[in-house]
């Protein structure tokens, strides 16, 4: 069922060397490969196969979804809606990913657009990986979208990494926080060559008591360009930050542009962003532990990534 | 076994706009360092010590004269390759990192992840608080904190030759005594010849040998006793001179 291509970029994605415990749902070339529920886990598809609703029944608790996506149909733009309905106090982790290996000379993408409703006291991790790979020279697109609501005293841990691989991204990514609701966002993206990605951010801290924080690491090699957008709005007294940093290495180009907007007196915003090549210091640190030049640049990266 | 020859580190200025200068930091240094001895080197703020340091480490470039180590010229030799050879530098301003722990750095310079191994060095090292192990080298580590890791990154490569800068700056008065008694056991154990750079008593009094640095040049080569009146020397105000036609800013010492 799962071939050599699925089962690399299975394993790339979502860590999968074999169909996974619990939940699952793997998508391939826009339709559904195989899928699994749990007691507490419900996955129905929406009409059309347009996409999956996953839901949670509240108060699950250590339990796992894992919804990878794989593409290796040149030509090939698929689009898929999930909603995740995550019910009050449950704590669950949910793995995405969409890996395009792409053989041919027409470009291929992917959409993904995911709703999450965290209900009260709901902790949800996700993780999304992008990557791509394959000899061919079509384009490899990946335009994820991603809506959070949070109700009370809900909390979400988004991490969102872009591996390699993919010529032209677009991510949203938007969220309306309630009372005492918890964000963190974590955004990792490597381009290289004529690659660009674009991330846009606008994070709604509605509810009193809530926090949001976003960071964000770029690293962008070759000539790749890559452009970050944040903006924390703040409704209610509530606590929001935006750490963004961009390494740029060889000829790569970034625009960075975290903004604060205060609608309520009691707001606390801040933010922190920096971009420049790897700081000689660093570099000189690692070298004089014995690493070569090279080693040091991809130690540094690798940690930055992390 | 670090000799010296004749060194110069020469950085070129703008001064008030008149085109480019020449300004010498380290001016003809020329001395002996001998297998398994304790220097210290002291010396007044800006007197170029730490440039010193980083010539012998390969993070600045030779002006002009000779670095010979274990009777090799390393003159040229680029940071990585001295490093190799059994040179390693404490930073004064040590780096921080996104992403990269203690325990990441610790593994590097010793070569191995081996826990047991990370743990045998902690140890030896003096640090006791094993949560410290996975602490990220980052902007949140206290000054005191980052040159601990600094410290024992240096010993962890088990060099040759080692050289502190600073190490005591921002360290709280309980751990100098058992710094000073840990890189003295690195030096009489394992015959690690080692150089402070310090301002500290404790430190002038652990070595075997002061040298004293004041614009460039070694000044001093001897024990403490003979280094005090130079001390008090030094000590006075050098501020002055150059600030005369500048309105009185005041006198730091
Ligand atoms: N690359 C450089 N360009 C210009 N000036 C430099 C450069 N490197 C060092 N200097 C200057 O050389 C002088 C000596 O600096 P150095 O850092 O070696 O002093 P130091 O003796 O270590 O002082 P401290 O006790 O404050 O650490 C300083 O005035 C410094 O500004
Ligand atoms: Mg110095």
């Amino acid at each position: 069922m799962l071939d050599a291509i699925d089962r690399e970029l299975l394993k790339t994605v979502a860590d999968l060397e074999e169909l996974p415990k619990g939940a699952y749902n793997i998508r391939k070339n826009g339709r559904l490969l195989v899928r699994n529920v749990s007691a507490n886990i419900d996955i129905e598809s929406l009409e059309d196969n347009k996409g999956i609703v996953v839901t949670i029944k509240p108060k699950t608790v250590n339990e796992s979804v894992h919804i990878p996506v794989i593409l290796s149909q040149a030509g090939l733009y698929d689009t898929v809606f999930n909603r995740f309905v995550i019910g009050d106090e449950a704590d669950v982790t949910i793995i995405a990913g969409c890996g395009i290996h792409c053989g041919g000379l027409d470009p291929e993408g992917h959409a993904g657009i995911h709703e999450f409703h965290v209900g009260k006291g709901a902790k949800v991790r996700y993780v999304e990986k992008h990557y791509a790979a394959g000899p061919g020279r079509g384009k490899r697109i990946l335009n994820p979208a991603t809506k959070v609501f949070l109700a009370e005293g809900a909390q979400a841990e988004m991490e969102l990494t872009q591996i390699g691989g993919v010529d032209e991204a677009e991510r949203t990514n938007e969220a309306v926080l309630g009372p005492k609701s918890l964000l963190v966002v974590t955004e990792r993206v490597l381009t290289e060559g004529t690659q660009r990605a674009v991330s846009r951010n606008v994070l709604t801290l509605s509810g009193p008591g809530s926090r949001a924080n976003m960071v964000s690491r770029s690293v962008i090699k070759g000539d790749s360009v890559q452009n970050f957008y944040a903006t924390l709005e703040a409704l209610a007294p509530c606590r929001g930050h935006i750490e963004c940093d961009a390494i740029i290495m060889d000829r790569g180009k970034n625009e960075t542009l975290p903004s604060l907007k205060a609608l309520h007196p009691d707001a606390e915003l801040t933010h922190e962003a920096s971009i420049g090549k790897i700081a000689s210091d660093q570099l000189t640190k690692l070298m004089s532990l014995g690493l070569t030049y090279e080693e040091a640049v991809n130690r540094i990266i690798q940690g930055f990534l992390r | 076994m670090l000799e010296l020859i004749d060194l110069s580190y020469v950085v070129t200025t703008e001064e008030n706009g008149n085109g480019a200068g020449r300004r010498k930091i380290i001016d003809g240094i020329s001395y002996n360092f001998e297998q398994g001895r304790f220097y210290a080197i002291t010396g007044p703020n800006g007197s170029g010590k730490t440039t010193l340091a980083k010539l012998v480490m390969g993070i600045n470039p030779v002006t002009s004269g000779t670095i010979r180590f274990e009777g090799r010229d390393i003159t040229s030799l680029p940071i990585t390759e001295r490093a190799r050879a059994g040179i390693a530098y404490s930073f004064q301003h040590p780096a921080r990192f996104k992403g990269i722990t203690f325990r990441d750095l610790l593994a590097m310079a010793a070569g191995t992840e081996v826990e047991e191994q990370l743990l045998a060095l902690l140890r030896r090292v003096g640090i006791c608080s094993l949560s410290f192990m996975d602490k990220a080298v980052d902007a949140q580590l206290s000054g005191g904190e980052i040159k601990k890791i600094e410290l024992a990154t240096t010993i962890a490569r088990n060099p040759k030759l080692a050289i502190y800068d600073e190490p005591d700056t921002g360290i709280d008065l309980w751990t100098i005594k058992p710094m000073v008694r840990l890189l003295k056991r690195e030096q009489q154990e394992r015959g690690t010849t080692t150089i402070v750079v310090s301002h500290n008593r404790a430190f002038l009094e652990a070595a075997d040998v002061i040298l004293m640095i004041n614009n460039g040049h070694i000044v001093y080569e001897g024990d403490l006793a003979g280094a005090k009146p130079l001390l008090t020397d030094l000590s006075a105000c050098t501020y002055r001179r150059c600030l005369l036609e500048d309105q009185d800013v005041g006198c730091y010492r």
